[in-house]
């Protein structure tokens, strides 16, 4: 058993200022945190106001933050957090206006999620087959990584600090869902999608992973953040200071083997842009900061050959896709349709 | 305790305080430095963007080349290095094709990375190789005594959690322990495992320099004097672009920001121009007088 001090999050519509109710409950270890925010509800205070359902991580309603940390209320046992923090302090959701209590307005994560056309986009040049199944092959499906796991139940959203700093960034979860489309063999938005994010900030990802350690299913949005950045380049170029700085930021390498900063500032933000950074510039030489050359390292040759071997479409394969049309491969041979009533059944089962 | 030093291409340029600091306190802490002029960089979370199996052969060719001198241990300075390298590692051990890829392409230059050698933050080293407090609290010359720190690890340090395996990947406590070994008292605030805003300086400048803005106030809303890092990437959000952060969240923001291995020799009575301290573009004065040592001109 464990003592366990929690700390709630209470905030009334007509409260001005939140406020943190104390209570301390006596649970074993391994309960999880929900068990006791209801044991609160129903043994002390019923005017808490949480949302749950399913109680074992299937749903996506229970999702708080557990001493800071975006997390499902119903899968988080009080035991390590109380070890870690001596108590477990509650509070709503991020990036989303509080209702009450620990109940937020989802709004702002649903239409993120609805802007990225969670659909399939119907492909002219590929209609789909009228009234039986797409069936995709092993590999198709493989594409899709850890995306389809996704619960939505918005943990990622609420511990994203892009969102929380500029509202105009699409999020974790909906870029992830993004992306689950990009790579649908059914799918004939490819270029599309990626222009519209392009648009939507997909550069505002700042790569802090938060979303990656919140994601109680393990979909891993940053990553799939990385292949879309990877995916736009290839699509698109090098259209915006985004897509910018990564490509030239590759190329710098092959001078020296190590960055040249002042190099990077005018490749990516133009002329125009590092007269901007001069005064930055001048700054830094006042305390002995110039930017001097590196010399050119030694075995540069070698990183050169690294570059030649590899800077080629076909060794972007890692990914395990190509970009366009061919991310969608030719498609597995459809089974013969199903005629129920002449021929005889095949010897060997296949087709679901 | 001997280490191939991999200092990164900004601790070689615009923030050469950090190797001067790194290369003062190491002997004194029991590193020995051995340095290999033919590492790359490390590709800073942006090469991977345009091309993940190029990203990982450069590092695999770190790494071999560490590994071909006998060394098992790549000292890394900065987060973000310490980041790239363990997704090579990562990356070498999980995807099939990546790795046969990177083979293939070394093998003619005579370079093999065998999986021996890994890359270890320098904190990390402190803390989990060297002993952490016990060793350093001996060596202690000048306790940073009523210094309230901000901690502030850099997000590559920390996560993804299966790449870096370092404490844990949200509520970390590895730097604050250093910090009270040093004498100082460390800050608890939500922000030292959040971004410093550097990835996206050349975006849109507005919102990195806001998201900087949020972390030096956070830290100070909690009674920090100072801040300190171990990356030089979020020395330039925090210290670099300071003013303009100050800006964005409108107030001056003045706090000092230490890089980690400026902290700990301070505390080990190093003189702060060896630190390479009057470098930063934030006045650190006001700190050294509240641990008793004094500016000196550079
Ligand atoms: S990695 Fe990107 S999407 Fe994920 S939490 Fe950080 S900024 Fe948000
Ligand atoms: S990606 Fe993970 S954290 Fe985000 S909504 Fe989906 S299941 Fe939840
Ligand atoms: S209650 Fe359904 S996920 Fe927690």
């Amino acid at each position: 058993m464990v003592e366990v001090p929690l700390e709630i999050y209470r905030k009334s519509p007509q409260d001005a200022a939140p406020h943190y109710d104390r209570f301390q409950i006596e649970v074993e270890e391994h309960t999880p945190v929900l068990t006791v925010l209801l044991k609160v509800r129903d043994e002390i205070d019923p005017t808490l106001s949480l949302r749950y359902s399913c109680r074992q991580a299937i749903c996506g309603s229970c999702a708080m933050r557990i001493n800071g940390k975006s997390r499902l209320a119903c899968r988080t046992p009080v035991g390590p957090e109380v070890r870690l923090r001596g108590r477990i302090r509650i509070d709503p959701m991020g990036n989303q206006p509080v209702l009450r209590d620990l109940v937020v307005d989802q709004k702002p994560f649903w239409d993120r999620y609805y802007a990225v056309k969670p659909y399939l986009i119907p492909d002219p040049a590929h209609p789909l087959p009228e009234g039986r199944e797409s069936p995709m092959s092993p590999e198709q499906v493989e594409q899709f990584r850890e995306t389809p796991r996704c619960i939505s139940c918005a943990s990622c959203y609420s511990a994203c600090p892009a969102i929380a700093s500029d509202p105009s960034f699409l999020g974790p979860m909906a870029l992830a869902k993004l992306y689950r489309f990009a790579v649908d063999p059914r799918d004939g938005g490819y270029t599309q999608r990626l222009q519209a994010v392009q648009n939507q900030g997909l550069w505002l990802c700042l790569r802090c992973n938060l979303c990656v350690e919140a994601c109680p299913k393990d979909v891993r949005p940053a990553e799939r953040i990385v292949d879309l950045k990877w995916m736009a380049n290839q699509e698109l170029g090098a259209r915006e200071p985004g897509s910018r700085h990564a490509i030239r930021f590759a190329s710098n390498l092959t001078e020296g083997g190590l960055l040249n900063e002042r190099r990077l500032a005018v490749d990516t933000l133009g002329l125009g842009g590092s007269l901007r950074q001069l005064p930055k510039a001048i700054a830094m030489m006042r305390k002995g900061r110039s930017l001097r050359r590196h010399p050119p390292i030694q075995g540069l040759n070698e990183v050169q050959a690294i570059y030649q071997a590899l800077d080629r479409p076909e060794d972007l394969a890692h990914r395990e896709r190509q970009k366009g049309a061919d991310v969608k491969g030719p498609r597995p041979p459809l089974p013969p349709k199903a005629t129920t009533q002449s021929a005889p059944p095949p010897s060997k089962g296949g087709s679901p | 305790m001997k280490v191939a030093y991999y200092p990164g291409c900004v601790a070689q340029e615009s923030g050469r305080e950090l190797d001067m600091a790194t290369r003062a306190v190491a002997p004194l802490v029991g590193i020995e430095l051995v340095d290999f002029p033919n590492f790359s960089c490390c590709g800073s979370g942006f090469v991977d963007e345009a091309n993940l199996t190029l990203n990982v052969a450069l590092n695999a060719r770190n790494l071999a080349i560490a590994e071909r001198a006998g060394l098992t241990r790549i000292m890394t300075v900065c987060s973000t290095c310490q980041g790239m390298l363990s997704l090579a590692r990562h990356t070498l051990k999980e995807n099939a094709t990546v790795a046969r890829r990177v083979e293939e392409t070394l093998r003619p230059l005579g370079l093999r990375y065998e999986g021996r050698a890994e890359a270890r933050h320098l904190l990390q080293i402190l803390v989990e190789d060297l002993g952490g407090a016990e060793r350093l609290k001996p060596l202690i010359r000048r306790p940073l005594t009523g210094l309230k720190v901000g901690a502030f690890y850099g997000c590559h340090l920390l996560r993804p959690h299966d790449h870096v395996e370092f404490d844990d990947p949200e509520d970390p406590h590895s730097f604050e322990d250093v910090i009270r070994a040093l004498g100082a008292e460390p800050v608890d605030y939500r922000g030292r495992v959040l971004c410093c805003g550097f990835p996206i300086q050349f975006v849109k400048p507005a919102t990195a320099e806001r998201i900087a803005g949020h972390q030096i106030l956070d830290a100070k809303a909690h009674g920090a004097d100072a801040m300190a890092t171990p990356c030089p990437l979020c020395h330039i959000s925090l210290d670099g672009y300071q003013k303009e952060a100050g800006r964005a969240v409108g107030t001056e923001l003045n706090m000092p920001i230490f890089h980690f291995p400026q902290l700990v020799g301070l505390a080990l009575g190093l003189a702060p121009a060896v630190l390479g301290l009057p470098r930063h573009l934030v006045n650190v004065d006001g700190a050294l007088a509240r641990i008793g040592a004094v500016a000196v001109p550079a």
